[in-house]
């Protein structure tokens, strides 16, 4: 094909000589390229109009003259040529072309592309509605379908316990919540401090400073602790639930394990649900009580509320019931994590983009979900006098 | 002509353990290559040298007459260019049809646009054979024979003057094999290319190849017509080709180069 190193830029060329008989003679020249595509692009133009009609039909058209280079882009061009003078009813005659470049021409003409190549229709806006209300239905769908699941094989659990798969759910509660404490505990830390300086900023005006205990435990207790942390865990351990599942169903091992008769909701996904609900908890306890520790550090050195002073009065203005308020929530945030990061890893089909794709959802999806479940235990609380 | 490619004393490690050592091999131009050897002894990762995807603890790779592990970054990739690489998987990217895989390099390296890019890329899709439907999908509906189909595509984009083959008819099926076989000798013979393929499928090796690099104690142990090596009684040689399945080739006496099937 092209000798690269002797490009020396000659453009293409291309001349019919009409002869008064039925031989006609075709010459080329020059470089047949992807470096010379500007002029390739246009050369048959320099052809005579109209030359696929009848106008060469019974001709014979010689094919001659010294082609500098040829690559496929050229090639590809002279195929159109030739296979267009074919089409008009001429003989090409490519004997006089080096047998290399004829053997190109010859290969390329023989699956020459179709002139245009078809694009599917694009949708209206109409279709795109459609297509994407049905698809949220169809999501809607899914997870009704894997909450019915989880009831059905989950029911069967509880009665035979022995039968869950103890060895995974430690795992999952190894990687889920002992990994988790360092992010957990940092950013609960964090906010704590943060809550402390935005309360005290306003308290301290009124030399009010020791009500910064009333803010930051009752908000940190009963809000704070369970929604950073089941933020953090649906970031972290959900979005890994959907990248683990969705991998396993790319390579199959998913279907490996129904094969070999095991349950992949047994194996996979009920000891996460379980996992999920012994650790979520666990680490909204751990982040309390780091968050409550934060806002001890900013009160003591910022707001003179020493640790003494914040501790003793922590009992008084939170109880037992402000904490399980607090806690109640969490299992049920930690079901919705672990649904929606299983059930979004088992629906992916495809490439390992989707993989991607799906975690990305699976996290939005969870962090949703958490809030507005949050915001509905808010109302129910209200409504029940706590 | 210099040489497409010539390997000299490479070596390969990886840690303390060496694949290659001292190996050298220098491809026949115009011809198909087999690279052979057990598992681990090294094939991919000379593969991955040759397309200087992987620097050499050792030794020389000359490239179209330049020494491809001195030169700089420009013109590295102009070598690059004149390589066409197909991995065993295909590694087609899965966010992108089988049209648009093939039409990346083009955009990348060329100036063409628009209706005449895709038109160069849609006769590399043919030329693979693949249908012209097949264009619009994207890898994950295609069938494995398919997928390497839509590879060589991609690998044939920029004109490749070598065509390196990493298990090109692994997982086909032997009509698909085949098939495969023929397209690459066809395309070796239109194109003038100069293909090496590492391989352990026999009609592979025996029909579809002109000769055959054998990898063994860290180097290329024999070089010749699989009929030849057939012949040879070094161990490893005689494991290899004196199995009863490679004895019913040697028997049909059909790998002489030249009469190998599907060339012209």
């Amino acid at each position: 094909m092209t000798e690269n190193g002797s490009s020396v830029n000659v453009p293409p060329r291309i001349a019919l000589d009409r002869g008064d008989n039925d031989v006609w003679h075709l010459q080329l020249a020059g470089e047949w390229t992807l470096a010379q595509s500007e002029t390739l692009s246009t050369i048959d133009r320099s052809l005579p109009a109209g030359f696929g009609d009848s106008a060469a039909r019974g001709k014979t058209i010689r094919v001659g003259g010294e082609i500098d280079a040829l690559d496929s882009a050229g090639a590809l061009r002279l195929a159109r040529i030739v296979d267009g003078m074919e089409q008009g009813g001429a003989a090409v005659d490519l004997e006089a072309l080096p047998q290399s470049q004829r053997n190109v021409i010859e290969l390329l003409k023989g699956r020459l592309p179709p002139p245009k190549t078809p694009r599917p229709p694009r949708e209206g806006v109409l279709a795109g509605i459609g297509r994407v209300t049905v698809a949220k239905f169809t999501e809607g769908n899914a997870f009704l379908a894997f909450i019915g699941e989880l009831v059905v094989r989950g029911g069967k659990l509880i009665a035979f316990p022995w039968r869950i798969r103890w060895r995974e759910v430690v795992a999952e509660i190894e990687a889920a919540g002992l990994r988790a404490l360092g992010i957990v505990g940092l950013l609960s830390f964090l906010v704590g401090m943060v809550m402390a300086y935005q309360a005290g900023a306003t308290l301290a005006d009124f030399g009010a400073n020791i009500l910064i205990v009333n803010l930051v435990a009752i908000i940190t207790l009963r809000e704070m602790g369970p929604l950073l942390t089941a933020i953090i865990v649906a970031g972290r351990t959900g979005s890994s639930y959907t990248a683990q599942l969705g991998t396993m169903r790319i390579t199959e091992e998913i279907d490996a394990l129904r094969s070999i008769g095991i349950s992949p909701f047994d194996m996979l996904i009920l000891p996460k649900i379980i996992a999920l609900m012994v650790v979520l908890p666990l680490l909204t306890v751990f982040a309390n009580l780091l968050g409550l520790l934060g806002g001890a550090v900013v009160a003591a050195y910022r707001f003179e509320v020493s640790f003494a002073v914040y501790f003793d009065r922590l009992p008084e203005v939170v109880d037992l019931t402000t904490l399980m308020l607090g806690l109640i929530k969490t299992p049920v945030f930690a079901i919705a994590i672990a649904l929606i990061g299983c059930m979004q890893g088992m629906r992916v089909a495809g490439s390992a983009l989707a993989v991607g794709r799906a975690t990305t959802v699976s996290v939005v999806q969870a962090t949703f979900l958490v809030i507005v479940l949050d915001a509905g235990f808010s109302v129910l609380f209200n409504l029940m006098g706590y | 002509m210099a040489p497409i490619a010539r390997l000299s004393g490479i070596r390969n490690c990886f840690g303390d353990e060496c694949v290659h050592d001292g190996l050298s091999l220098e491809l026949p131009p115009g011809r198909i290559t087999a690279l052979v050897g057990g598992s681990g002894t090294g094939k991919t990762v000379l593969l991955r040298t040759l397309s200087m995807l992987r620097r050499p603890d050792a030794g020389q790779l000359e490239l179209f007459g330049e020494d491809a592990l001195a030169v700089g970054e420009r013109a590295q990739r102009d070598l690059r260019r004149r390589i066409g690489l197909l991995f065993q998987g295909g590694a087609l990217f899965t966010a992108l049809t089988v049209l648009e895989n093939v039409m990346l390099p083009l955009r990348e390296h060329t100036s063409l646009r628009g209706h005449w890019l895709e038109e160069l890329a849609m006769s590399k899709v043919l030329l693979a054979g693949l249908p012209a439907d097949s264009a619009g999908k994207y890898p994950a509906e295609l069938s494995g024979g398919m997928v390497k189909r839509a590879a060589l595509a991609r690998a044939l984009a920029l004109d490749p003057r070598l065509l390196i083959l990493d298990e090109p008819t692994s997982g086909l099926d032997p009509i698909a094999a085949a098939g495969f076989d023929d397209l690459i000798r066809e395309l070796t013979d239109s194109l003038g290319l100069t293909v090496i393929q590492a391989t352990h499928d026999l009609d592979s090796i025996w029909r579809g190849s002109d000769v055959v690099a054998f990898l063994a104690r860290k180097r290329v142990l024999a070089f010749a017509p699989a009929a030849e090596l057939a012949q040879r009684d070094e161990p490893e040689l005689v494991a290899y080709f004196q199995g009863s399945r490679s004895a019913e080739y040697a028997k049909l006496g059909t790998s002489q180069p030249g009469t190998s099937r599907g060339s012209a």
